[in-house]
């Protein structure tokens, strides 16, 4: 595989993991959760914690990283965004609310940092994890594992929204929240678990850009607007959509970034957040909702039942 | 047909009730800081809250007047600073007979241009203050053309849309501004000409006055905006931009001259940040800064009132320079286990905007609305009115 596949792999699984997780927070709870850049490095920081002080491979602490994001998105819910919610705060508030947690949590993660490199000798603020990644069939392990999980992923969300219950009911909550409030839908415990998985997928979206990016602690905010031109990208109406416009997102840049400095010269590598953005901008213009938005039925009918005169 | 007469009356249809404490507030903070001379600690204090109030006062024009989450203000900032870093010098450069093209901003020439600029500066007044002006046109000129940019693609989108996109759009302007070195020196600061440097010893001083005077009549001319029929019909976008359209005013006309308005006004703020530090570097320009300490400022004063505006920056910047300052003295315990109380800046700053929104989501001061003209002066129209008719 060539090294920029490989990259671009492991770090479109990552983006789509955070945008499915921005995705996941706003179409429940009408949040654009700022906290995701935060979130994200704080996953990092906890592999990377793991690797450096017991050892072995980053993926054994991935159970960890979702745990602690988890955590993470239950403080914002109960310490924040439930009582905007119960306000019926605007979108914006709720945006702005998320932004102030992200800086508190970025805080902690300089704090943080700085007390590994006193207390552990370590080198925190710019870290490659590829170095404590192992070789599979020529590539790094990443490249085919971190994909993998990420599918993963997307099975049991889908599994868990169309074959449970609580899925249904969460679906039920987003379609309508006042109708289904109506027939018995606890919408609380739906917003929490909302804040649970996104904060878990966040996290571990974090630990993965970082096996192909250098670690750093402002690693997240200078990320962030492509995490959000993923889940744009997506339409911020479906989790599935989010998700595919984070890896999409990714995935360009890297083979944007790949193709152009073949053609131009490395300069283009400083320039590369251009291409998600411009990818973004072109979406928006064209399809003011995303991918969602695209009348693919429609199209296709075009294509096909012309004769039918449907298209009009 | 007023009974008043004179410089009076003028007086008072110039400076409203509103503005009178703000101007006694200014004029003792200038006596202090006089008084005061030379002392660092208040000059930064000063300079910190007039750049920011100006910054704060054209973000609160476009979120709190017209509802536009500009959650990159930034990018206006870095397009009146890459302006100034860039233009004036060079255009001065080429009439010295000095490299003005992409060398004037590689660091093995430019320490080299700038003092001989800066010499030529110093010998002439006329000079100076030309290039001051220039610089600030210049700077606004390039705001409000960046204002105008962004707003292109996404003035249509629906609010939590469009800030997303005003982000991305301000974080991609820093890192050209890092990449392309040809511009402001890249990775490495470049030298901003110092149109002050004819003050010597006053210099510092001399630009707080300045900065203090431009934040001034940004606020008279905010002030005005408000009041303005521009000012009503963003208002009214802004609480219900359905029924404005029906009332027959442009929205996404309305929302653009916002932006381009407010870019411009940042901009100005952005070219006299880097008049007074000297240098020009992208990587200076970070969103924390330049955005969201801003958006904190705005949400403690309050969202819409530019007096709460004035109030919050002066609060918050006096509290964040205390911490980068004081930090050894009062959280030297975080030392202990190896952590900087620098980043306990941040911290100040995320708390700032939780409390405000969870405890107090109008501000210190909360916007108030008012009638356009004051009371006496609508009865006086009323009677006026009738007289002509005969009544």
């Amino acid at each position: 595989m060539a090294p920029w596949l490989a990259s671009g792999l492991i770090y479109s699984s990552g983006l789509a993991l955070t945008a499915g997780s921005i995705t996941m927070i706003y179409i429940t709870t009408r949040t654009f959760n700022f906290a995701v850049a935060s979130m994200a490095t704080f996953g990092f920081y906890i592999s990377y914690t793991g690797v450096a002080l017991y050892g072995g491979a980053p993926y054994q602490y991935y159970p960890f990283v979702f745990l602690f994001g988890s955590f993470l998105g239950l403080i914002c819910y109960f310490g924040l965004n439930r009582h905007l919610l119960n306000r019926k705060a605007a979108e914006i508030t709720l945006m702005m609310s998320t932004l102030g947690y992200d800086l508190l949590l970025l805080s902690f993660i300089q704090m943080y940092a700085d007390f590994l490199t006193h207390a552990y000798r370590l080198f925190p603020r710019r870290v490659t994890m590829n170095v404590y990644d192992f070789e599979l069939f020529g590539t790094r392990a990443a490249a085919f594992i971190l994909p993998l999980v990420t599918v993963a992923i997307l099975i049991i969300l889908h599994l868990f929204l169309t074959r449970t219950k609580f899925g249904v009911a969460m679906r039920a909550t987003i379609e309508n929240p006042v109708l289904s409030k109506a027939s018995g839908i606890n919408s609380d415990s739906v917003y929490l678990v909302a804040w649970i998985i996104g904060g878990g997928m966040a996290a571990l979206g974090g630990s993965f850009m970082a096996m192909a990016m250098t670690g750093t602690p402002v690693m997240g905010m200078y990320t962030i607007p492509l995490m959000f031109a993923g889940a744009i990208l997506g339409g911020l109406g479906s989790l599935y959509g989010g998700m595919l416009g984070g890896f999409l997102i990714g995935i360009t840049e890297y083979a944007g970034v790949f193709a152009l400095s073949q053609q131009f010269g490395p300069w283009v590598q400083g320039y590369r957040m251009a291409i998600p953005l411009i990818l973004m901008a072109a979406t928006l213009i064209i399809f003011p909702r995303g991918l969602a938005g695209i009348p693919l039925g429609k199209l296709i009918g075009k294509l096909t039942a012309t004769k039918r005169g449907e298209n009009t | 047909m007023t009974t008043e007469t004179g410089i009076k009356s003028s007086l008072k249809e110039f400076i409203t009730r509103k503005e009178v404490p703000v101007i006694v507030i200014v004029l003792a903070l200038l006596t202090y800081l006089f008084a005061s001379r030379g002392v660092p600690i208040i000059l930064t204090i000063f300079i910190d809250f007039a750049v920011f109030a100006i910054i704060t006062m054209s973000l609160n024009l476009e979120t709190g007047y017209a509802g536009v989450p500009q959650f990159g203000r930034v990018a206006a900032v870095i397009a009146g600073a890459f302006a100034v870093g860039a233009i004036p010098g060079r255009i001065l450069a080429w009439f010295m007979d000095l490299p003005y093209g992409l060398e004037y901003a590689s660091d093995a020439v430019n320490f080299r241009i700038v003092p001989e600029i800066n010499a030529l500066l110093a010998s002439s007044w006329l000079l100076s203050i030309g290039f001051l002006l220039f610089s600030l046109i210049i700077a606004a000129i390039s705001g409000a053309l960046i204002g105008w940019i962004i707003s292109r693609p996404a003035i249509r989108l629906k609010e939590a849309y469009l800030g997303i996109s005003l982000l991305a759009f301000g974080d991609f302007l820093m890192w050209v501004g890092h990449n392309w070195s040809g511009m402001v020196g890249g990775s490495v600061p470049i030298y901003v000409p110092d149109p002050f440097r004819i003050f010597a010893v006053d210099r510092f001083t001399v630009i707080v006055l300045v900065i203090f005077v431009a934040a001034f009549m940004v606020f008279i001319y905010m002030n005005r905006l408000a009041r303005s029929p521009f000012g009503r019909s963003m208002r009214m976008i802004r609480d219900n931009d359905i029924s404005a359209a029906a009332a027959g005013i442009d929205v996404v006309k309305v929302r653009t001259q916002s932006l381009v308005i407010g870019s411009a006004v940042a901009a100005i703020a952005g070219g006299l940040y880097v008049i007074y530090t000297g240098t020009c570097t992208a990587f200076g320009f970070q969103k924390l800064t330049w955005t969201f300490w801003p958006w904190a400022f705005m949400m403690l004063g309050g969202i819409g009132s530019t007096l709460g505006v004035l109030l919050g920056v002066f609060l918050l910047t006096i509290l964040r320079t205390m911490i980068v300052i004081f930090r050894h003295q009062w959280f030297g315990f975080l030392l202990n286990i190896g952590i900087d109380p620098l980043w306990l800046e941040f911290t100040l700053l995320g708390a700032v905007i939780i409390g405000v929104i969870l405890f107090m989501p109008h501000g210190l001061v909360p916007e108030k609305v008012e009638p356009m003209l004051p009371k006496s002066r609508v009865n006086k129209i009323i009677e006026s009115r009738r007289l002509a008719k005969g009544e």
